[in-house]
């Protein structure tokens, strides 16, 4: 069985999708510059006020002075169908693309038609036509969730799906083999003949599809030619196309062509905010989030801005998104008025964990990567993370990656006994010092060498060198604990030759400084605490 | 392999109901190598997740009656060198040991991992957020809350506390989004800031350095001990049914031993690859390096 997923006026649905404020107006989609645009679609509050798809748009207005009209947007189009075909997918895996609002899609096999075999018609209901129905309506309510009002219809080829999805009373089902029957009541125009056999048929007195469907095929191929015998096989049901199943997309995009351009930031978000929103919709029906956002901006007169943003983890937050693109345009404006834009996110698979009923809650990972989205566009990516150790020696060295818990035990873990260690905090940088000190004799064992005779230094004075130095250091040495020696990477470009001490000052405060041998340099790097 | 053997017909017995009376059968599904039953009493109890969270510093477990409350701010302020680092430190520590995650507001971006895991923190659980200023820090601590984290600690950093000043009204916020996700928040900053938002406050102060040796001779930094005042407790007034707020004075002794690594206070920090007794040699300690206790 194959089902079509139609959109009537698909023009005027994809707008009022992206702009849903307006739905309720009288609406028209035009196509075309200036006097010479014509209208495509209208609304139905439109239409009873006497417009119609094919007037120019001063006609239109001279009937309906308030009458909002808008252009054919290829933008908003584009996304629109992309969202049906995304609905489609979240019913079958073999969806096929027919453009302009019209989407296949094969049943085969769905759970709700129980064993693939005949469907009779909702006239005489049974559980398969039943089935198909449901299902029908499923498509249809998911189809308005994606803010697409679509009709239905289910038949066993492509012609009498599309011809029933066509059909007011949506959903629409054909039983398997009815489909000559189901036609032959039928104007002609639902096979939308070419013009010039259209004008023939109706030359012939011919006005429904049963009524062409019973002349001889011979004497209308030799009459009306190859398309004509193709069309009188369409007309008794006979649909050989094959259902063409499309590639999922590995991207998605959303975006507008803009009746103004924009030249402030905040107008711009708000397009943009249901944009996104749009986009985020279409990610989870795939059960996908993102984790790239290209950003695309169509600038006034003319030129491009594209920019991409990289999140940490994947994530379908559509704040944290707008919040994202946010910072990125107050950090590089793109220089002129914005005419039109596209978001475009590169999906990966959302993180998922077990919760566990006994065991310290884990953290949402969807939450958690939203957050660390958030926190990176606020401060700044290399000012979150999960810290680790480097190895090595010198008391700064420190790298982050990104935080990824591991899931928590599944039982309680013993209790660690509390003795708490006196702990360092690092100054980053470390604060340059003008240390004073005083010689006195080594008390130190003298060296295997015999000893030359030198003298220990210790600082008795420190005080930060720099007048706005943070934290201000300053104050007599009470207790000074050193030298102690570190040298380290003497053979790379930036080589730590440092004698460290700890130091207490008479404020009570207790410091890490060191003197650098290459430069005889004092610095603090961190205070007990 | 052995285990998993041995384990199959215990599990069979039992699943037939033979197995019940043989101790030796339940013995074994439950130790060795091929146990995958856990005792009921080793599962965490829902109960546990109100337990307040401990501090391991025995000193303000006991002034906090067990550790920081579930749902509430607590707030440590001391000048410099008092031991407030050391307090989140051991906090850090105590949670993500029992598994559970936590985060840290660094506003000096102060933290040292090699110091943090030497404190037992493990660093996989700690989500280390560094601002540049309050309201930066402010605004983390506000969404880590919400995140669900059960921790969160604010650091706020030497004095002067970098940015502008913020409103009372910001730390009630958090203090509010901390007990409507059940979160422990612990404000550690030179000088009381959260105003009336915190549940309890403690000072640390009257901090003294523990130095080994005397005179001219060589000098080592053996720990730091301070005093804990309980300044304000508002969780205990409004457990009696009071309004307003009490200050009661609470005094317990803080000590901070220096690790037992051998090397004390900068060898500490400089622990190498090989257990950290690469710079306590020169001078070697005198006792060997042993903690304060």
């Amino acid at each position: 069985m194959i089902a079509c997923l139609f959109v009537p006026l698909f023009p005027l649905a994809a707008r009022l999708r992206a702009e849903p404020e307006i739905k309720d107006e009288a609406v028209a989609v035009c196509e075309g510059n200036g006097s010479a645009a014509r209208l495509v679609a209208a609304t139905r509050k439109a239409r009873r006020a006497g417009i119609e798809a094919g007037m120019t748009l001063p006609q239109a207005r001279a009937i309906l002075p308030k009458l909002v009209a808008r252009g054919r947007d290829r933008a908003c189009e584009s996304s629109a169908q992309e969202a049906l075909l995304e609905v489609a997918e979240s019913f079958s895996p073999r969806v096929e693309d027919a453009g302009e609002g019209v989407v296949y899609l094969e049943l085969d096999g769905h759970p709700m038609l129980g064993v693939p075999g005949e469907i009779t018609p909702l006239t005489t209901p049974s559980s398969k036509g039943r089935g198909a129905a449901s299902l029908g309506m499923a498509i249809l309510l998911a189809a308005e969730k994606a803010l697409l009002p679509a009709r239905v219809g289910v038949a066993a080829s492509k012609l009498a799906a599309r011809v029933a999805a066509g059909l007011p009373g949506s959903p629409t089902v054909v039983a398997d083999g009815e489909e000559q029957r189901f036609l032959a009541p039928l104007p002609l125009e639902r096979l939308a003949p070419a013009l010039e056999i259209a004008a023939t048929l109706d030359r012939w007195g011919l006005h429904s599809i049963g009524d062409f469907a019973k002349l001889p095929e011979g004497q209308v191929g030799s009459r009306l030619g190859e398309a004509g015998r193709a069309l009188h096989a369409t007309a008794r049901g006979i649909d050989p196309r094959p259902l063409e199943p499309r590639l999922p997309p590995p991207v998605f995009t959303e975006g507008l062509e803009l009746e103004w351009p924009l030249a402030t930031l905040e107008p711009f978000l708000f397009v943009g905010h249901a944009a996104l929103e749009r986009l985020v919709r279409r990610l989870e029906t795939q059960a996908l989030a993102c984790t790239r956002l290209d950003v695309a901006l169509e600038l006034d007169p003319g030129g491009h801005d594209a920019r991409s943003i990289a999140l940490p983890a994947p994530t379908r937050d559509v704040k944290t998104l707008l919040t994202l693109v946010r910072l990125e345009l107050e950090a590089r404006p793109p220089g002129a008025a914005v005419a039109g834009f596209s978001f475009t996110a590169h999906p990966d698979a959302p993180r998922r964990a077990q919760l566990t009923l006994f065991g310290p809650a884990a953290l949402s990972p969807d939450r958690l990567a939203t957050t660390i989205a958030r926190l990176a566009a606020l401060l700044g990516s290399d000012r979150v993370g999960s810290p680790r150790s480097v190895d090595g020696h010198r008391p700064e060295r420190l790298t982050l990656t990104g935080y990824a818990p591991p899931p928590p035990p599944r039982v309680k873990p013993a209790p660690r006994d509390g003795r708490g260690l006196l702990s360092v905090r690092v100054l980053r940088p470390p604060v340059e010092l003008e240390v004073l000190l005083e010689n006195a004799p080594l008390t130190l064992p003298s060296p295997p060498d015999g000893g030359r005779g030198e003298k220990e230094i210790r600082p008795v004075s420190v005080r930060t060198l720099a007048p706005d130095a943070a934290p201000p250091i300053a104050g007599s040495v009470r207790v000074a604990a050193g030298p102690w020696s570190l040298e380290e990477g003497w053979w790379t470009d930036a080589p730590a030759d440092r004698d460290y001490w700890d130091v207490e000052l008479t404020d009570g405060g207790l410091y890490r400084i060191y003197r650098d041998r290459d430069g005889g340099h004092w610095f603090a790097d961190g205070v007990y605490d | 392999m052995s285990g998993a053997q041995a384990m199959a017909p215990a599990l069979a017995d039992l699943l037939e109901g033979k197995g019940l009376s043989r101790k030796a059968a339940a013995q074994s599904l439950l130790s060795g190598l091929g146990a995958k039953l856990t005792r009921a009493s080793d599962l965490p109890s829902p109960a546990s997740r109100r337990d307040p969270l401990p501090t391991r510093v025995p000193a303000l477990d006991r002034l906090l009656s067990g550790g920081l409350p579930r749902g509430g701010l607590v707030e440590l302020c001391g000048r410099r060198s008092s031991g407030r680092f050391s307090i989140a430190m051991s906090t850090l520590a105590a949670a993500t040991s029992s598994g559970e995650a936590a985060a840290l507001v660094d506003l000096g971006g102060h933290l040292d991992p090699q110091s943090a895991e030497d404190a037992g923190v493990d660093l996989e659980r700690l989500l280390w957020v560094r601002p540049e200023k309050l309201k930066g820090a402010v605004a983390s601590a506000e969404m880590l809350l919400s995140t669900g984290f059960p921790l969160v600690v604010v650091d706020l950093g030497l004095p002067p506390v970098r940015g502008r000043f913020v409103p009372d009204a910001a730390w009630v916020r958090l203090e509010r989004a901390a007990r409507s996700h059940g979160a422990a928040l612990f404000v550690l900053a030179p000088y009381r800031v959260s105003g009336i938002a915190a549940g309890a406050a403690v000072s640390a102060g009257s901090a003294r350095a523990l130095w080994e040796g005397s005179g001219r001779g060589t000098r080592l930094l053996g720990g730091l001990s301070a005093r804990l005042v309980l300044e304000k407790d508002a969780l205990a007034r409004r457990g009696e049914g009071e309004m307003g707020l009490v200050v009661a004075e609470v005094i317990a002794p803080l000590t901070l031993p220096s690790p037992p690594c051998g090397g004390r206070g900068f060898a500490q920090s400089l622990s190498s690859p090989n257990g950290g007794r690469g710079f306590a040699q020169t001078p070697s300690p005198p006792n060997g390096g042993r903690g304060l206790g």
